[in-house]
């Protein structure tokens, strides 16, 4: 083990030992439930875990509280998905249903969709997945969804340059 | 499609904060980039005659960041592949999650709203009871002085409002909640039947909030803190300005401030016999009964400092707080005077009273 590596084990022992408590609580009231809590807390000091350079909080609570914040967020917008995806499948027809087996690899898509489409207005998104998934080209998107071959060239566009950003340039 | 080896050695003077698989390489200028898409457009999104063909070899020949935005740009073709399902299915999923997060959004908000105006309600302190017919306006059920009202919520809860008290309820989300805006309520929360989880209990007050942990409690407003008794079970308390938090255990009582918690003195006073109608306990200091006997009653009751540290015991009905009077001074060696029908004032049997007004 290299040394900034023990460097940052320790100091990720020492929060833990202060604060997984608190943090367990702090999250335990955004979800209100605590099984996810110790969970996520865990997961909290994980990531710290993963960091290539030492933390050096100068406000340990705060640090920690801002992390945790993108956990809760992920997790309900997780949850929402998650529904959203088991409603859906019960309102469609039962041949094109996806079998069992395939369905837990189909939400990590999905989640990983939900992930990089997000900030997109929900045409480009589905103009994308046309794309996409079913191979469409241009035209035929057109075709289906009713607009011209220039709006679907422009979603496509930019649907490819905010993947872009998101994959080359974060 | 594996990634340039001079964008890869770009990402070792990037910053190593990013945990990313994907090496994070110098940004290439942001012209090629949407020239690479326009590209892609033609090629990977159309079918391309010859003519493109070549005039794409041209460019892609013409400089070399041209090649590393293809590459990249070309990649992105294949997101998202390795599932056989149709395109139909992942986008009514996603235009539905739209729906519940437009949804929950807009439950978030109204919470907030909820939340502010039960602020801006108790903020200003003691002075909003000069406020009343504002705030019984606002709220969604208030008892007058000297009511009590007991209300069965739709998830089991039973509530009872003691006097002069007004609350608002929302039990529509995630949580279930109470806003106590003023006076006093009895908790008993109920199982929330009809939701599969069931839903963490919390009640509001400007001082902070606490969670019932499956209990029986009491929460009182007064003008510098809330004050929580628990007769079951027992009760998270969280100071709104306070990370310091704290359970209350059964038959404890504990005030609730901003800033934090704090062991309660009930003056020899039973929390929660009220919803009994009656005020009950040991050794209860006169003047600390008599203020408790006033919050039922309309106008005002003096006491005598003569008096004031009588001892009494017993229970102590608060229905007819007249009576009551009448009662202590049948008991006691007290007296009362009437100096109008609201006011009354409480002093020594065997001293002329009327030299005290």
């Amino acid at each position: 083990m290299s040394k900034p590596d023990l460097t940052l084990h320790q100091e990720v022992h020492a929060l833990y030992l202060d604060h997984y408590g608190w943090l367990q609580g702090w999250i335990r009231r955004k979800l209100g439930n605590a099984f996810d809590a110790n969970d996520m807390a865990q997961d909290v000091f994980m990531r710290l875990l993963l960091r290539k350079q030492p933390v050096q909080a100068h406000q340990p609570r705060a640090f920690l509280s801002t992390i945790a914040h993108g956990f809760v967020v992920e997790h309900w917008r997780r949850r929402e998905l998650e529904l959203a995806w088991q409603e859906t499948l019960a309102s469609w027809p039962a041949p094109e249903v996806p079998p069992p087996e395939s369905r837990l690899i189909f939400l990590e898509i999905l989640i990983e969709i939900d992930r990089m489409l997000d900030a997109l207005k929900p045409a480009v998104r589905s103009a994308f997945l046309m794309a996409q998934l079913d191979g469409l080209t241009c035209p035929q998107i057109a075709e289906r969804i009713g607009v011209s071959l220039a709006t679907v060239e422009r979603y496509i566009a930019k649907a490819l340059r905010h993947c872009y950003t998101l994959r080359f340039e974060p | 499609m594996s990634t340039p080896k001079h964008s890869a050695c770009a990402a070792d003077i990037q910053s190593q904060d990013h945990n990313l698989d994907v090496p994070s390489p110098a940004a290439l200028p942001d012209d090629i980039v949407d020239a690479a898409i326009t590209w892609s457009i033609k090629l990977d999104y159309n079918e391309a005659n010859a003519d493109i063909k070549r005039r794409f070899e041209h460019w892609l020949q013409a400089n070399p960041m041209h090649a590393i935005a293809w590459e990249r740009i070309h990649s992105l073709r294949h997101s998202f592949s390795g599932t056989s399902a149709s395109s139909a299915l992942v986008i009514s999923t996603m235009e539905h999650a739209d729906q519940l997060r437009h949804q929950s959004l807009l439950k978030r908000r109204k919470t907030i709203q909820l939340l502010s105006l039960a602020n801006l309600a108790i903020g200003t302190g003691w002075l909003v009871r000069a406020q009343l017919p504002w705030q019984r306006l606002t709220a969604d059920t208030s008892t007058g002085i000297g009511e009590q009202r007991t209300l069965q919520l739709a998830d089991g809860t039973e509530l009872i409002l003691n006097t002069d008290t007004a609350i608002r309820t929302d039990l529509s989300g995630e949580n279930r909640i109470i806003l106590l805006l003023r006076g006093e309520i009895m908790v008993k929360t109920g199982a929330d039947m009809q939701h599969a989880e069931k839903r963490p209990f919390l009640v509001y007050t400007s001082f902070g909030k606490m969670q019932a942990l499956g209990t029986r409690f009491t929460v009182r407003l007064a003008s510098q803190g809330a004050l929580i008794s628990v007769q079951e079970h027992a009760v998270a308390l969280y100071p709104a300005q306070s990370q310091a938090s704290y359970v209350v255990k059964v038959n404890e009582s504990r005030w609730l401030r901003e800033n934090g918690t704090e062991p309660a003195n009930l003056h020899g006073m039973d929390a929660g016999s009220w919803a009994h109608g009656v005020i009950s306990g040991n050794n209860i200091r006169l003047a600390d009964l008599l203020a408790e006997l006033a919050r039922y009653r309309m106008g005002h009751i003096s006491c005598a400092p003569e008096i004031a540290d009588l001892r009494v015991s017993g229970l102590f009905h608060i229905k007819d707080t007249d009576k009551t009077l009448q009662f202590l001074a049948d008991t006691q060696p007290i007296r009362l005077s009437f100096r109008t029908r609201l006011w009354v004032s409480v002093g020594p049997a065997h001293t002329n009273s009327d030299a005290l007004l």
